[in-house]
C-alpha cells in the first residue's frame, strides 16, 4: 500500500488546502415522500471531506447521518445540490458508472457487517477485487496483507457464522479497504459489538487512517466513538449543526 | 470467487428447498420422457401396423388410383419399379400388391369385402399384418393356385372352415364382372372387426389372370422403410425420379389420411400435456428463485453497494437457475433410466382396460404400453425443460437487479 500511503498522506491543513477534497457536498438536499408527508432527510448540506480525514457524523436517530452517507456513497441520489466524490459529480453519471465509482473509489462498512454468508473471510475480503478483475496472484497478496493488517491472519477460511461479531466487522473493514478506495464510509460500525470489541475496531480504523492514510467517514451517536474522531460533524434535523476538528 | 462458484454455493444454502425443486425438475423429465416416449412408440407402431396392412410407408400406385380406386388403373413394369426402389438405402422392403373390392360367396351366403393379392415370396410377418395374424392354416405358398386366406369374422359370416370353397367376384381390367373359385387355406384374426370381417388374401398371379392383368402389372407397390419418419422425404425422392413419373407416389400420411389426422390430433393433446408439465416445472423453479431472491434482498443491496453491477447480479441469479436446472436434469436422467428400460422392454399391459379389439383409426394396436424415445425427442425434452428452467429464473434475476441498493439495505 505504498502508493496509497503517498496518495492519502495529507493530514496537514496545508496539504488539504492545495488538494481537491475527496468529497464535496454543495447545498445538498434529500427529500423523501412518506405517504403524503415530505421528509427533509438532508437539508442544504455543504461540506468537504479531505484526504486523511477521520471524521464522525454525529447526531441522534433521524438526524440524517445515514441518508448523508448514502448520498456520498452513491447509493442514493440527492433531490438537489451537488455531490462530488473523488472529482466525480455523482449526478452526472448513470447507474453503471455509479457502480464503478462505488467499486473503485468507495469502501463501505455497515452496521451489521453484511458479509456474504457462503463466502469465507478471504473470499469476502476479495469480493470487490474480483469484481474489479484483479488477477488472482495480486488479489491473494493484497487480501492476505489486508487480513493481516486487520488482525485476521489465520482466519481466512472461516465463514461468517464461524466468527465473532468483531471478527466479522474486521472482515468488513478489510473488504472496504483492500481496494484502496478514496474514502471508507462506515455506518455505525461499532453499534452491534460490545464495548471492548468497539474499542479494538476503533483502534484498527485509526491505525489504518494514521499509518495507511485511509480516509474514514463514519456515522455514530456513541459519545465514546465520537471522542476518537479528529473531526466531528454534528447533524440535526438533516442539517449540519456544527463541524469542528478535535484532538483524536 | 467467480459467479459460478458463488451461484453453486448459494443453491445449497437451503438444501431441502433445492432438493425439492431439483426433484420436481427430475420428475418433469420422467413425465416428459414417458409422454413423449409413449407417443414415439405408439405412433411408430400405428404407422408401421398401418403400413403392413397393405400400403406401406410409401405407396407407388397408378395415377389417380388413390382418389378414385378402380382395377382398371394399374401400374406397369412393376418388377423394374420394385427393383429400383429396393436399391434405395432407407428402403427395407417393397411388395407388389393388387387390392380391390370383391363379393365373397360360400355355399350358404355372400358378403362384400376387400381382397389383397400378394406374392408370398415378397411377404413376411414383418411387412404383412395378415401373415402374423394367421390363427389357422398357413400363409400362401405360391403366387399361383387357388388358395385364399380369409379374416376370422368373414369366415364366420360365410360359415367357412379350412378347405372350404369360396367364390370371389370382382370387375376385371375392362370393367367386366369376373369370378373365380378358391379354397380356404388359412384364417387370420387381426383383432380389428372391420378388417377381420371383410378382408381376404389371394395369390397375385391367380388374381392377375382373373383380372386380365399382365404378369408385371399391379395396382400398387408398398414400400416399407427402415424408419417411418423418412416417409415424406422418401416420397419426394421417388416422385422426383423419372422412372416413377407415370406413377403417383404417396407417403403414408397421404395414403392413410384418417390415421395421419388421428395421430396429429393425439400429438396435439400430447404436446399440451407436455407444455403443462413444463409449466409446472417452471413454476417450481420460479417459486424457488423468487423466494431465494426475496430473502436475500439485503445481501444483494450490499453487493451492489460495494460495486456489483445489476447485470452481474442478473447473471448470478441466472447461474443459480442454470445449476438448479442442471441438478434437476441430471437427477431426472438418473431416475428415468431404470424406468425407461422397464417401459421399453416390458411395458404395461392395457389389454384388461381396452379389451381384445384394440385399434386406433382402423389400425391394430399393441395393448402393451411401451415407450421408445427418438434421439431428437431426448434433445427436445432436455432442451425444452432447460429453457423453461432458465426462463423461470429470468424474472427473479431481473427483479434482483432492479431494487436500488439503498432500498435493499433497508430490508431486514
Amino acid at each position: 500500500m505504498t502508493d496509497q500511503n503517498n496518495k492519502h498522506d495529507t493530514h496537514s491543513p496545508l496539504n488539504a488546502a492545495v488538494q481537491h477534497p475527496i468529497v464535496r457536498l454543495s447545498d445538498v438536499c434529500k427529500t423523501y415522500e412518506q405517504g403524503k408527508v415530505r421528509v427533509n432527510a438532508v437539508h442544504d448540506v455543504s461540506l468537504d471531506i479531505q484526504h486523511g480525514d477521520f471524521a464522525a457524523l454525529c447526531g441522534p436517530s433521524g438526524s440524517g447521518k445515514t441518508s448523508l452517507l448514502n448520498l456520498i456513497g452513491g447509493l442514493d441520489v440527492s433531490s438537489s445540490g451537488t455531490v462530488i466524490v473523488d472529482g466525480i459529480d455523482l449526478a452526472t453519471i448513470d447507474g453503471s458508472e455509479l457502480s464503478e465509482v462505488r467499486k473503485n473509489r468507495i469502501g463501505f462498512v455497515f452496521q451489521s457487517y453484511n458479509l456474504i454468508p457462503v463466502m469465507t473471510a478471504y473470499e469476502n475480503a476479495a469480493f470487490v477485487l474480483n469484481l474489479q478483475g484483479v488477477d488472482e496472484t495480486e488479489c491473494r497478496d493484497r487480501v492476505m496483507a489486508t487480513l493481516k493488517a486487520v488482525g485476521l491472519e489465520g482466519l481466512e477460511k472461516r465463514r461468517p457464522d464461524e466468527m465473532s461479531g468483531g471478527q466479522q466487522q474486521r472482515v468488513a473493514i478489510a473488504r472496504a479497504i483492500v481496494t484502496e478506495p478514496a474514502i471508507v464510509l462506515a455506518d455505525e460500525p461499532t453499534a452491534n459489538v460490545d464495548s471492548h470489541t468497539a474499542e479494538s475496531l476503533l483502534d484498527l480504523m485509526e491505525q489504518l487512517n494514521r499509518q495507511q492514510g485511509v480516509t474514514f467517514l463514519f456515522s455514530t451517536h456513541d459519545q465514546h466513538v465520537m471522542d476518537r474522531a479528529r473531526r466531528i460533524i454534528q447533524m440535526h434535523d438533516g442539517k449540519v449543526a456544527s463541524d469542528h476538528a478535535q484532538a483524536g | 470467487m467467480n459467479l459460478n462458484r458463488l451461484a453453486w454455493r448459494n443453491l445449497w444454502r437451503r438444501k431441502r428447498r433445492t432438493m425439492i425443486t431439483g426433484f420436481s425438475v427430475a420428475f418433469g423429465v420422467m413425465l416428459a420422457v414417458t409422454f413423449t416416449g409413449a407417443g414415439d412408440y405408439f405412433y411408430t407402431r400405428m404407422i408401421d401396423a398401418g403400413a403392413s396392412m397393405g400400403m406401406g410407408h410409401v405407396t407407388i400406385e397408378a395415377v389417380d388410383y388413390h382418389r378414385a380406386p378402380s382395377l382398371k388403373k394399374r401400374l406397369q413394369h412393376v418388377e423394374s419399379l420394385r427393383e429400383k426402389a429396393l436399391q434405395l438405402p432407407q428402403v427395407s422392403d417393397v411388395m407388389t400388391r393388387i387390392t380391390g373390392q370383391a363379393m365373397f360367396a360360400s355355399a350358404s351366403k355372400s358378403v362384400g369385402g376387400m381382397f389383397i393379392a400378394v406374392d408370398p415370396a415378397q411377404e413376411n410377418s414383418e411387412n404383412n399384418l395378415f401373415i402374423r395374424s394367421i390363427i389357422e392354416g398357413s400363409m400362401l405358398s405360391s403366387p399361383e393356385g387357388r388358395n385364399i386366406i380369409v379374416g376370422s369374422k368373414l369366415a364366420q359370416k360365410l360359415h367357412l372352415r379350412m378347405g372350404k370353397k369360396v367364390v370371389y367376384t370382382t370387375t376385371d381390367v375392362h370393367g367386366e364382372i369376373v369370378s373365380a373359385i378358391a379354397r380356404v387355406s388359412g384364417i387370420f384374426e387381426t383383432g380389428i372387426s372391420e378388417v377381420d370381417g371383410a378382408m381376404a388374401m389371394l395369390p397375385i398371379h391367380s388374381v392377375q389372370k382373373v383380372l386380365g392383368y399382365q404378369v408385371d402389372e399391379a395396382t400398387l407397390l408398398g414400400i416399407i422403410l427402415k424408419d417411418q419418419r423418412f416417409s415424406k422425404s422418401m416420397r419426394d425422392k421417388l416422385a422426383a425420379m423419372p422412372l416413377y413419373s407415370k406413377a403417383e407416389v404417396l407417403s403414408w400420411q397421404q395414403s392413410q389420411p384418417e390415421l395421419a389426422g388421428m395421430i396429429a390430433v393425439d400429438k396435439s393433446s400430447n404436446y399440451i400435456s407436455q407444455l403443462l408439465i413444463g409449466l409446472l416445472v417452471a413454476a417450481g423453479i420460479l417459486n424457488t428463485m423468487l423466494m431465494s431472491v426475496l430473502e436475500r434482498t439485503r445481501e444483494f443491496g450490499v453487493m451492489m453497494a460495494v460495486g456489483m453491477a445489476p447485470g452481474a447480479l442478473f447473471r448470478l441469479i441466472m447461474l443459480e437457475s442454470f445449476w438448479l436446472a442442471v441438478i434437476g436434469l441430471i437427477a431426472g436422467i438418473i431416475i428415468t433410466i431404470p424406468w425407461y428400460i422397464y417401459m421399453a422392454n416390458t411395458g404395461i399391459d392395457l389389454s384388461g382396460a381396452y379389451g381384445d379389439d384394440f385399434n386406433f383409426a382402423g389400425v391394430l394396436l399393441d395393448p402393451v404400453m411401451k415407450i421408445r424415445l427418438f434421439q431428437e425427442s431426448i434433445v427436445a425434452i432436455l432442451l425444452g425443460l432447460f429453457t423453461l428452467a432458465l426462463a423461470a429464473g429470468a424474472y427473479p434475476a431481473w427483479r434482483a437487479g432492479r431494487i436500488p441498493p439503498v432500498e435493499s439495505l433497508k430490508t431486514i
